[in-house]
């Protein structure tokens, strides 16, 4: 069970406040980094690679 | 005429954010006007349910790191974009309860309480008070954010529906029961 704690006329931060914490770039390097971790490509790519390159070779 | 320049805009606007959506699913670096759009409305969103501020940027910040993570499976089928956002925040949201990382906080303005109070008991107590704040905590978690939604954040029944993954008619319904349910715990003890 979920504990409720009730507050009354909260002050709520300014729009610009909100704005001073917002950065996108951030947003898109946590993605990108998932992205990157969930990638089950990951560990195989380069030794795949290197593999076709020996075969090549 | 003014009310159908509106829905004209509306149009305007919802075919402009579709457009938007479908170049972020191709490359997530687009999905900025979106994330500029609705970070306002979803920090605020989260804010009023958490305690602490810092928490709510925190929750904020995962809810769109998860929106860009599902963007490639959203289909605009009727639903709003901001409705899917907010359903993104809510899962977060009840993820950092269950994890114990923030505490669930109900913002509510003094005013609407004294207003509640004196519509079901004709005058105005700090009793009364007391005696409200204490049956909204003893709601089910849906009613409370039921009536959360509607009473203290003014959404409409349709937002209400959106967010909740419910019809119009049925977020009016159980609204209305969580409200029956309200008013039955503040007069049990009188």
């Amino acid at each position: 069970m979920i504990m409720i704690k009730i507050i009354l006329d909260r002050k709520e931060p300014s729009e610009a406040e909100v704005r001073a914490h917002q950065d996108f770039n951030q947003i898109l390097a946590a993605h990108l980094y998932q992205q990157k971790v969930n990638n089950p490509w990951r560990y195989w790519y380069y030794l795949s690679i290197t593999c076709v390159m020996l075969m090549l070779v | 005429m003014p009310l159908q320049l509106s829905l004209q805009q509306q149009s305007f606007l919802q075919e402009e954010e579709k457009t938007q959506i479908e170049r972020a699913q191709k490359d997530p670096r687009f999905f900025a006007p979106l994330y500029e759009r609705y970070y306002d409305a979803i920090f605020r969103y989260v804010y009023r349910r958490v305690d602490e501020e810092e928490q709510a940027y925190d929750i904020t910040s995962s809810v769109f790191v998860k929106a860009l993570q599902s963007l490639p499976k959203f289909e605009y089928r009727g639903l709003p974009f901001s409705a899917w956002l907010f359903r993104i925040a809510k899962s977060e949201l009840y993820q950092s309860f269950r994890d114990q990382k923030s505490k669930r906080t109900v913002s509510i303005e003094n005013v609407v309480v004294q207003q509640v109070v004196e519509e079901w008991t004709d005058t105005y107590s700090e009793q009364d008070k007391a005696r409200l704040l204490n049956a909204l905590k003893q709601l089910k978690e849906q009613q409370l954010q039921l009536v959360e939604m509607r009473f203290f954040e003014k959404r409409s029944f349709k937002e209400i529906g959106d967010i909740c993954g419910m019809s119009e008619n049925n977020a009016k319904v159980k609204t209305f029961r969580a409200v029956l349910k309200l008013k039955s715990i503040f007069h049990q003890k009188e």
